[in-house]
């Protein structure tokens, strides 16, 4: 049982290391027999060089950038959830608000980018909002179906105990939703990242987004794969810290198909 | 003696289907009363109403001589369903505190550790819903039914989810409790489909008809009171069984 565990580990951190290396070997075999100008694809190996001169400086800016993205994650999160909780109790704040959560969805967060810089300016807010902006929406509608989905049965057997609203609310409703909650948030740790770089592309002058714009006008690629794979990092780290805590709050959830 | 538990004339429609149709019978203190019927005749939907639940369209419940919803709000019915309906966040024993927990109870009502050992869960307190077997989560659900003394047990197909040799054991099980924990609770309403399931436990057999559901006969099971294995292969069981399966039949 055990030994079978340590095996399944094995092909989930090992199969996807190895690809990796794979892939890095046939890019750098590839660039080095056609002999591809730097300015078009850069070798792998110029690229971790990049990374570990500039590494300060890189981690600085997807610093900012993560910082941005995590509070925008915050605050979308906090406010989809409430506006969640007060749809669930009242079908007229639904009804009426609804499509324009859908409007605010559906609008492109590159189309409101700009409008955000104009209103919150080039410094980290406008970013933050961004973030926020795209962060609403999957926990809003996730939430939202997390509270209803309770099975008939759980609540006969909490109307008899003469349970109140609340009650039902907190001890039933909430925890219920959790699983469709941080299916949210784990959805949301990329959305949130790419609200911080759109803000950045619009106007920033210092982020990852920033590096990325900047480098492209200067046809340093180097520099932009480098930024490109820092933000990855970034991402993944936060999708993997949001998946570690689910597995803790989330406990009684199997979590085979987490992703 | 008043009955506990008077079902006056209970008829249900679901819109235009014809559920139930004058229902009507009486449960008295101490008495474990079985409903059987054909499957989807609205075994169920009467239990929901007696326990309130559910809304009839014509008739009348009443429970000690009050309404339903004044036996709601006073906790007469302890649940127990088809699924046991655990809450998979909580382990075994803040499961059967569930109840206590609602009603903000710190009195000297029945412990939950204790409930939990007479339903042989002792050293599974800690456990979680999804590590316990499907006999053992009934239990649980058992417990938990028990907690806030209801003056009736409604137990809608409590085993109908678990294999015969469990089903068999939880039977047994579920009459070792109720005779351990008499002072709490006496009275019982068991929805089953199970034939010998209902003459094994009850005192009363309630047989309902094809639907719209009519009573179609109210068995007395006068077999021993106390009731144990060996009953089954009495002369008495057998020719109960007979006549419920024959009343089954002939619709």
């Amino acid at each position: 049982m055990r030994k079978k565990i340590i095996e399944k580990r094995l092909g989930e951190i090992f199969l996807p290391i190895s690809f990796f290396l794979g892939i890095l070997v046939a890019w750098e075999a590839f660039v080095f027999i056609f002999n591809i100008p730097e300015y078009l694809l850069p070798k792998p190996t110029e690229i971790f060089s990049e990374i570990a001169k500039n590494l300060s400086s890189l981690l600085k800016h997807t610093g900012i950038t993560m910082l941005e993205a995590a509070i925008g994650f915050l605050l979308g999160n906090t406010l989809g959830f409430i506006v969640a909780v007060i749809f669930s109790h009242s079908e007229t704040a639904e009804k009426g608000l609804y499509p324009y959560a859908i409007a605010l969805k559906t609008t492109p967060i590159l189309a409101m980018a700009p409008l955000l810089v104009l209103w919150f300016g080039t410094g980290i807010i406008s970013k933050i909002v961004a973030s926020a902006v795209v962060c609403f929406f999957p926990i809003l509608v996730n939430t939202v179906k997390g509270l209803k989905s309770v099975d008939k049965d759980y609540l006969d057997l909490l109307k008899s105990f003469s349970a109140k609203k609340h009650q039902i609310f907190i001890k039933l409703r909430l925890p219920n939703s959790l699983p469709y909650i941080f299916s949210a948030l784990k959805i949301s740790t990329g959305l949130a990242v790419v609200g911080a770089i759109v803000g950045e592309f619009v106007g920033a002058k210092e982020g990852i987004g920033f590096i990325i714009l900047t480098s492209t006008y200067h046809l340093e690629t180097v520099k932009m794969f480098a930024a490109i794979i820092m933000s990855a990092l970034g991402g993944i780290l936060f999708f993997y810290l949001i998946n570690l805590i689910e597995k803790y709050i989330v406990f009684w959830q199997k979590t085979e198909n987490s992703f | 003696m008043k009955p506990i538990v008077e079902v006056k004339k209970i008829t249900k429609y679901y819109n235009s289907l014809h559920v139930l149709d004058e229902i009507s019978f009486d449960i008295n203190k101490e008495e474990f009363v079985s409903i059987i019927g054909p499957s989807g005749c609205g075994k169920t939907t009467l239990l929901k109403i007696i326990s309130g639940l559910v809304k009839p369209t014509k008739g009348k419940i009443m429970i000690k001589e009050s309404s339903v919803e004044t036996a709601l709000k006073r906790r007469e019915f302890g649940l127990v369903f088809q699924n046991p309906v655990l809450l998979p966040w909580r382990n075994a024993l803040r499961n059967v505190e569930l109840p206590l927990e609602i009603l903000n109870y710190k009195g000297s009502w029945n412990s939950p550790r204790k409930l939990l050992e007479v339903v042989g869960l002792k050293s599974f307190e800690n456990f979680y819903p999804n590590e316990l077997s499907g006999g053992m989560q009934q239990r649980v659900a058992i417990a938990r039914a028990l907690t806030f003394e209801p003056s009736v047990l409604l137990m809608d197909e409590p085993f109908g989810a678990l294999d015969e040799i469990t089903r068999d054991k939880m039977n047994l099980e579920l009459l070792r409790i109720l005779e351990e924990e008499r002072s709490i609770i006496s009275t019982v309403i068991f929805v089953t489909h199970s034939i010998p399931e209902a003459i094994f436990l009850s005192n009363k057999i309630i047989v309902l008809s094809e639907r719209p559901a009519t009573v179609k006969e109210i068995i007395k099971v006068d077999l021993p009171k106390s009731r144990t294995p060996e009953i089954k292969y009495s002369k008495k069981y057998i020719e109960l069984i007979e006549c419920v399966r024959k009343l089954l039949k002939k619709d």
